[in-house]
């Protein structure tokens, strides 16, 4: 099969796909900067008593993992204009991908914080720590232990998730290996090398979680 | 000093404390008693307000604990509460454990936390461990480190529950003896055990609960060999053969 490959064309287009992968990069960083900043505050809402706070972020939590993502970027893209807010695509996408990840990290923090044992925190409590120093001494430190290995595997979806941005025109690695196809058919050596340059990105992900994940064993442990 | 005054509270229909009246007056060491779910743990919880109440008034110090309006940091600072899970915070090593509640609620500087913190280390013989994480401790120093950081914040009123019966049997004497200490020295305790030993060494008073009541309560060489119910008698003939 392989000696059915061009691969002179790849190189021709290479160019096009690093430009891809930047901006794939480039909008999954920026998404998951806001995602993370969302997912906090959504999360912080969420355990919080103050109903008017707790509800509508159960709501939101509950619409994003209901319907599909693709759903999701359709409706902003189509919908954020007829309320007559004009943004370009490339935004309407970074919005869509921090909403949605934003409502699964919110759930993650959740969980790394339930995660700590009642007891400790009525030790906490009962020596009359307040609920910011709780959360500050006790809580969050033990938290994050779990909560990274499980961020950095959102990060991953994530940055897959960017590809359906192509959907909307937004330049990205996946919309140029679409390019590329129309340009000169060639589908096979276009998406084998945006499959590539995801690999690429997978793979330095999952090495860092691997790596935060010797770290926890290693705390866990002491 | 701590009174109820007709404190009644349940859990949904369950009814774990009923009409609870009851003076510890300072200094007072109150050993507690009773068949599981009696509600013991329920009552001691009561007084620094892990557990709030439905019914009637719990005054420590001249605070009303279940008033909005009361001060609840100020209220639990002078109250130590040990666990029979010890509930130390695994991240901290022992000293850390010790000093956070004082630089954090009495506001004391670092260096004189520290001090107090190996003080009371030394106090539970532990000095050596000053530096170890909770999971490198045994059962019985880990207890006897709680207990440190309890008297850390120099409280009048130290409460047990079940201070004993997560360990195993030959670290119950060492958590013991620092308890028998610390009631010699005079602290206001109420204890949650069913350590006859202990509770006829230094107990001015054992109280036995059943139901959510107060059956019995009387001088512990009364109580443990002329018990005045049924129920009481009952209950010690089982720990006796236990
Ligand atoms: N958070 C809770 N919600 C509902 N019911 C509870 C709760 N905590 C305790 N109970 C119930 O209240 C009753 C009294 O509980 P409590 O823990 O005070 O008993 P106890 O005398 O300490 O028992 P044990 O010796 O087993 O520790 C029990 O029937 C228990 O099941
Ligand atoms: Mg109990």
């Amino acid at each position: 099969m392989l000696d059915n490959f061009n691969f002179r064309i790849i190189f021709e287009y290479l160019p096009l796909f690093l430009n891809g992968l930047k901006f794939t990069f480039l909008i999954s960083l920026v998404a998951l900067f806001l995602a993370l900043i969302t997912g906090i505050i959504a999360c912080a809402c969420r355990i919080s008593s103050i109903k008017v706070l707790k509800y509508p972020v159960i709501a939101y939590i509950e619409i994003i993992r209901s319907t599909p993502l693709l759903v999701q970027i359709y409706f902003l893209y189509f919908g954020l204009p007829t309320l007559g807010i004009r943004v370009p695509e490339i935004q309407t996408g970074i919005i869509a991908l921090m909403l949605n990840s934003g409502a699964y990290i919110a759930e993650i923090i959740r969980a790394g914080i339930n995660s700590v044992d009642q007891g400790q925190i009525e030790a906490g409590l009962s020596s009359g720590l307040n609920y910011v120093q709780r959360m500050r001494f006790i809580i969050l430190p033990q938290a994050l232990g779990v909560t990274v290995p499980p961020l950095l595997g959102q990060a991953i979806v994530l940055v897959k998730d960017t590809s359906l941005l192509s959907l909307i025109s937004v330049v990205e690695l996946t919309r140029s290996g679409q390019t590329m196809t129309s340009e000169r058919f060639m589908p096979s050596e276009a998406f084998l090398t945006v499959a590539f340059f995801y690999m690429c990105i997978y793979f330095c992900l999952k090495a860092l979680a691997d790596w935060s994940q010797r770290k926890l064993i290693f705390r866990e442990a002491y | 000093m701590i009174e109820f005054k007709g404190v009644n509270k349940w859990f949904d229909k369950l009814h774990v404390l009923n009409q609870i009246n009851l003076m510890i007056p300072k200094g007072e060491v109150l050993v507690i008693c009773g068949p599981s779910g009696s509600g013991k743990s329920t009552l001691i919880r009561c007084i620094n307000k892990l557990e709030p109440i439905q019914k009637g008034e719990i005054i420590v110090n001249e605070m009303s604990v279940h008033k909005p309006t009361t001060n609840l940091t100020k209220l639990r600072a002078e109250i130590g509460f040990i666990f029979q899970q010890f509930h130390l915070y695994p991240h901290m090593t022992a000293l850390q454990n010790i000093m956070l509640a004082p630089v954090n609620v009495k506001k004391i500087t670092k260096v004189e936390a520290e001090k107090i913190a190996r003080q009371k280390l030394e106090r539970v013989g532990l000095s050596e461990k000053a530096d170890s994480y909770p999971a490198q401790l045994s059962g019985g120093q880990q207890q006897r480190v709680a207990i440190a950081r309890g008297l850390a914040m120099s409280p009048e009123i130290m409460l047990f529950d079940e201070p004993t019966s997560a360990l195993d049997p030959e670290m119950i004497g060492e958590v013991l003896d620092v308890m028998v200490s610390l009631a010699l020295e005079g602290i206001t305790m109420c204890v949650v055990t069913h350590e006859m030993g202990f509770a006829k060494k230094v107990a001015d008073r054992v109280l036995f609960m059943d139901e959510g009541k107060i059956i019995e309560t009387g001088k512990p060489t009364d109580f443990f060999d002329n018990p005045k119910t049924e129920r009481a008698a009952d209950f010690i003939s089982k720990i006796l053969t236990h």
